[in-house]
C-alpha cells in the first residue's frame, strides 16, 4: 500500500484557493509515512487509509511524519485517537512535528492515549 | 400508591443578602457532605471566596471552580462543568453541585444564552441521582433574569429558605423564547466567504490570517483555527453543503458568524461530553468547549452561529 503516492484532490494545491490535498509518501523500511497538506472533510478517506494501514502494518512504533501537515481537524484527531485504540499493548503511532491543534484536541479529548506518542524533539 | 419522582433536582436559590447566600449554599453543601455525595461549587469568583471561607476545614471535601472562567461560554457549562463532574461519578448515589452562571454584569449579548443554558440543565440531567443549586442574586439581577428563572427552575427557594415549587416552569417555552433572530453586526464586516467542500481550508486560512490581523495569537489563534474548521465542516455535512462566514469585531471581541441552510433539531447539541470511544458529535461540543460565547439562531430556512472570542487588550 505504501508504494504508491496518493492524493485525495486531483489538483494539487494553487495560489488562489488551494484545494484539500493530503499526499502520503513511504518513509524508508516501511518505517510508517510522511504526509503532506491537511487532514479535513475532502482528505479523510486518505488520512484513515493510513491509519488503517499503521493498524495492520505490525510494527512496535508506526511513524507519521506530519511536518508537512497544516491542520488536522477533529475528526480526524478522532480517528487517530481510534487507530491507536486499535494497535494493542505495547504498540504506539509516533507523530513527528504535528500541528499544535492536532495536539491540542488529542489533550482535550483523548489525554494520555497509551497508543500514541510525541516525541518532544 | 406509589409515583414515580424525577431524581433530578433543580432548584433557583433566590438571595438578596451574603448571610442568605452562604445559609442557601452551605446548607446544600453540607447536606451533600453527610450524605457522603461529590460536592462541586461553580459559582462567580468573589462568590467562590466566600463559601471556601465559610466551609472552613470542609473545603478540603469540595470540588471549587470558578465560573467566570470555567463558564464564561453558558454553552460550555453542561458538558464541561456539571457533567464532567457528575459523569466523573458514576458509582456515587447522588452528586451535587452548585451553578451561578448568572451575575450582575453579564452582556445584553451573553444573556439569551444564560437564560437556554439553564432550561436545557433540565434536560441534560432528566432521570439521573443529581442535585444542582442556582443562585440568583435578586439585589442585582434585572426583573427579566429573576422572573425566567422561574421558568427554567421547577423549584424556587427564597432568601428563608422557603421553598416554593414554580408555576412558570416551562424549559422549553424559554428555549423556543430566546431563540432570536441576531441582530445586525455591530462591527464593520472584516470578511465574508462562502464556502462548500472544496473551499473548506481557504475559508479557514483567510479567517486565521484575518484574526491575526486583528490581534488573536498563540493558542487562541489555534482554538479559532479548531473553531472555524468544525462551524464550516458542518455546514457542508448537515447545512446543505455550504455556507455562508463572516467575521467582525465587537466590543473588544472577535466574532465569527456562520450561516448555513441546516436546521438543529436537537435542544442539546454541543452540550454532551463525548466518551473516549464514541465517534462523532465532537464538532460543536468542541466549539462550546473553546469559544468565549457562543450564540444561535435556528428556523426553518436555516442556521445561524456566532462565536466570540475576546481579542488580547491592544
Amino acid at each position: 500500500m505504501h508504494s504508491q503516492e496518493r492524493t485525495a484532490a486531483a489538483a494539487g494545491p494553487t495560489a488562489a484557493t488551494a484545494a484539500p490535498y493530503l499526499a502520503v509518501h513511504p518513509l524508508p523500511e516501511g518505517d510508517g509515512v510522511r504526509l503532506s497538506g491537511e487532514v479535513g472533510l475532502v482528505t479523510r478517506s486518505v488520512w484513515t487509509d493510513v491509519l488503517a494501514g499503521a493498524v495492520r502494518a505490525r510494527r512496535c512504533a508506526y511513524v507519521l511524519d506530519l511536518a508537512g501537515v497544516a491542520f488536522v481537524d477533529v475528526a480526524g484527531a478522532e480517528a487517530l485517537a481510534a487507530a491507536a485504540d486499535r494497535l494493542g499493548t505495547g504498540r504506539r503511532i509516533v507523530l513527528h512535528n504535528p500541528p499544535r491543534t492536532l495536539v491540542r484536541v488529542l489533550e482535550m479529548y483523548w489525554p494520555g492515549l497509551p497508543g500514541i506518542e510525541v516525541p518532544t524533539s | 400508591m406509589s409515583t414515580v419522582t424525577e431524581p433530578f433536582v433543580h432548584p433557583a436559590l433566590f438571595y438578596g443578602t451574603t448571610e442568605e447566600y452562604l445559609a442557601g449554599c452551605l446548607a446544600f453543601v453540607r447536606e451533600g457532605l453527610e450524605r457522603g455525595e461529590p460536592v462541586a461549587v461553580a459559582v462567580p469568583s468573589h462568590n467562590l471566596r466566600l463559601i471556601e471561607a465559610a466551609l472552613g476545614e470542609d473545603a478540603g471535601r469540595v470540588r471549587f471552580l470558578d465560573m467566570q472562567q470555567a463558564g464564561r461560554n453558558p454553552g460550555r457549562i453542561i458538558p464541561g462543568v456539571l457533567r464532567a463532574f457528575a459523569d466523573a461519578h458514576p458509582d456515587a448515589p447522588r452528586v451535587r453541585l452548585i451553578g451561578e452562571p448568572i451575575w450582575a454584569g453579564r452582556s445584553e449579548t451573553e444573556y439569551p444564552a444564560c437564560a437556554q443554558h439553564e432550561a436545557l440543565i433540565n434536560h441534560a440531567f432528566t432521570g439521573r441521582e443529581v442535585s444542582i443549586l442556582c443562585p440568583y442574586d435578586t439585589t442585582r439581577l434585572d426583573e427579566r433574569s429573576l422572573a425566567d428563572a422561574y421558568v427554567t427552575h421547577p423549584v424556587v427557594i427564597d432568601g428563608s429558605g422557603r421553598r416554593e415549587e414554580s408555576p412558570a416552569y416551562d424549559p422549553d417555552g424559554l428555549v423556543a423564547r430566546y431563540n432570536l433572530p441576531l441582530p445586525e453586526a455591530a462591527g464593520g464586516i472584516r470578511l465574508t466567504y462562502e464556502y462548500d467542500a472544496d473551499s473548506l481550508p481557504t475559508a479557514r486560512h483567510r479567517s486565521v490570517a484575518e484574526a491575526a490581523q486583528m490581534g488573536l495569537a498563540g493558542e487562541r489563534l489555534d482554538d479559532f483555527a479548531l473553531i472555524v474548521a468544525e462551524l464550516t465542516t458542518n455546514s457542508v455535512v448537515h447545512g446543505g453543503g455550504r455556507g455562508t462566514l463572516r467575521l467582525w469585531s465587537e466590543d473588544g471581541s472577535l466574532v465569527c458568524e456562520v450561516r448555513d441552510a441546516g436546521l438543529l433539531t436537537d435542544p442539546l447539541a454541543g452540550r454532551r461530553p463525548a466518551g473516549r470511544d464514541q465517534i462523532g458529535g465532537r464538532g460543536l461540543l468542541t466549539v462550546n468547549l473553546l469559544a468565549d460565547l457562543v450564540r444561535m439562531h435556528t428556523v426553518g430556512y436555516g442556521t445561524t452561529i456566532r462565536v466570540y472570542l475576546e481579542l488580547p487588550a491592544a
